[in-house]
Order: C-alpha cells, then sequence, then structure tokens
C-alpha cells in the first residue's frame, strides 16, 4: 500500500477515534451535550464542550479533503490518460430523484416552505447516463471539438429558456400574485440547471455516435 | 465548415495501413479517421502534418481545398 493511502487511511482512523473519545467524555462528564439533540437557539458555549467541536470539525475537514484529493487524482488521470473519467450509467438512475420536486407542491400547500422545488436539480444526474456510456473515451482533437460544441449549444438553450422565461415573468404577477412568481421562477431556474447538467453530456454523446452510424472499416 | 477533398483513403490504402493502425499512429480515435476519409471534418494544423508525415505524402495532395 502506498505512504500516502496510509496517511489518509490513518487520519480517518484518528478521525473516528477522536469522535468516541470525545462522545465518551461528554456523556461522562459534560451531561451529554452535544451528543443529545441541541437546540442551537439557546446553546451557551462551554469549555468542556471543546473535545466535541473539535472532533467534529476535525472529521468534516477530513471529509472536505477525501472529496479534494478524489477530485485531483480523477483530474490527474484524465491529463496523464487522455481519456474521459470512468463514471457508471447506472448513476443516471439518480436523475429519478428530480421527482422529488413534485412534492414542492404539496411542502408549499401545507408549510408554505418552497425549498423541495430545488429537487427538480437532480433530474441534471440523468446525464451520468450518457458521460457513464462514453467513460474511458480517447478524448482526440475532434471529441474535443465536440464537448465544446455541445457546452456552447447547451449554454445557448439554457441562457435563451431562462432569459425568454423571465422576460415573461417579469410582465406582471402570475395568476395575480408575486408569490407564485417567484415559485415559478425557482421552478424554471432549477429545471434549467438540471438540464444545463444533462445536455452537454447528452449532445456529446450524440455528437460522437450519430457520426458512427454509418462508419465502417474499409 | 470549409468543404474539401480528401485523399487520405487512397494514401492510406498505399501504405498498406488500417484505420486503426493510422489513428494510433496520429494520436487520435479510428472514429476520427473514418470521418477525415469522408472529408466531414476539417483537422487541426497538427493532425493534418501528423497524417501527411504518416503516410508519406504531402498536405496539400490528401486534403484538397478548391480556390475560392
Amino acid at each position: 500500500m502506498k505512504k500516502k493511502t496510509k496517511v489518509i487511511i490513518g487520519m480517518g482512523i484518528f478521525c473516528i477515534l477522536s469522535i468516541l473519545v470525545s462522545i465518551w467524555y461528554a456523556v461522562t462528564f459534560n451531561d451529554s451535550r452535544l451528543v443529545v439533540p441541541t437546540d442551537f437557539k439557546s446553546y451557551t458555549f462551554q469549555t468542556k464542550d471543546l473535545p466535541m467541536i473539535v472532533s467534529i470539525s476535525l472529521t468534516c475537514i477530513y471529509v472536505f479533503a477525501l472529496f479534494f484529493i478524489h477530485l485531483a487524482n480523477n483530474t490527474k488521470r484524465t491529463a496523464k490518460t487522455n481519456t474521459t473519467r470512468k463514471v457508471n450509467p447506472k448513476w443516471g438512475f439518480l436523475g429519478l430523484l428530480g421527482f422529488l420536486g413534485f412534492t414542492g407542491f404539496w411542502t408549499y400547500q401545507t408549510t408554505g416552505n418552497v425549498f423541495a422545488f430545488l429537487f427538480f436539480l437532480f433530474f441534471g444526474f440523468f446525464g451520468f447516463f450518457y458521460e457513464g456510456k462514453m467513460s474511458g473515451t480517447f478524448m482526440d482533437e475532434r471529441f474535443r471539438e465536440n464537448a465544446a460544441h455541445a457546452q456552447l449549444k447547451s449554454y445557448k438553450i439554457i441562457f435563451s429558456i431562462i432569459q425568454i422565461t423571465l422576460i415573461l415573468l417579469c410582465q406582471g404577477k402570475l395568476f395575480g400574485s408575486l408569490e407564485y412568481t417567484l415559485i415559478a421562477t425557482i421552478i424554471i431556474l432549477s429545471l434549467t440547471s438540471a438540464l444545463g447538467i444533462f445536455l452537454p453530456e447528452y449532445l456529446l454523446y450524440h455528437y460522437d455516435h450519430d457520426d458512427q452510424l454509418n462508419d465502417s472499416e474499409e | 465548415m470549409a468543404e474539401f477533398e480528401c485523399k487520405l483513403k487512397k494514401y492510406r490504402q498505399l501504405k498498406d495501413l488500417t484505420q486503426e493502425q493510422l489513428a494510433e499512429q496520429v494520436g487520435v480515435r479510428r472514429e476520427t479517421i473514418m470521418r477525415l476519409e469522408k472529408a466531414q471534418y476539417n483537422p487541426s494544423l497538427k493532425l493534418a502534418v501528423d497524417i501527411s508525415r504518416a503516410v508519406e505524402a504531402p498536405i496539400e495532395e490528401i486534403f484538397i481545398f478548391p480556390y475560392q
């Protein structure tokens, strides 16, 4: 095992141990503060809370570091092998989470909360389906040209949709209600952002594979 | 995209190279060579030079652009 991997695993173990020790300390000497659910509106800092705060902060930093290390490794590997990143097309099923966005209509009716509309963003994950199909593809100049073309075309479509809908919505109140207008804006922005994630992958796959339909070795 | 005529297939066959072999030599995918041979892709200057060297033929004889 590489030294770097050992260090990462070691730091992970250290984070878990520090959390366990601080939980034990909090339960034994600090009335389980920050272990049991805490109401942060009435929270006041005490020195005895420090072990829990430090260990949780360390773990958060560790998780972020893991994410960035993974990202850096992926970028390095892509630059080295000149191939697209490896993605399983099954990740595309995450796009189904986008249907959770429809729960926004229910949460708005019951609690007045519009946050759930943001789940429409997950529709963008359907793009993994196409990215997965093209994972590990050698990126030659035509591939890069197609990728740039796909990206530009999707930006053009997205900005056109946003511009047209904003112009229409800014004409006045939707159904006579400013609140409905803002909700419609949230929905449109979420859906167009999802389109922005999905469309470049779809178009790239389309450009790359339509070329090959009639191709044969001669 | 500028229209042009491509004689790559002829020169490639003269050198007894498959599309795959040529693609590997010039560092592109086989599909790119296919598109080039059908004159459906306008290559970069570097790729054109690489191809010209690989099939040992002058660029202007492989890619023929009509005078405007």
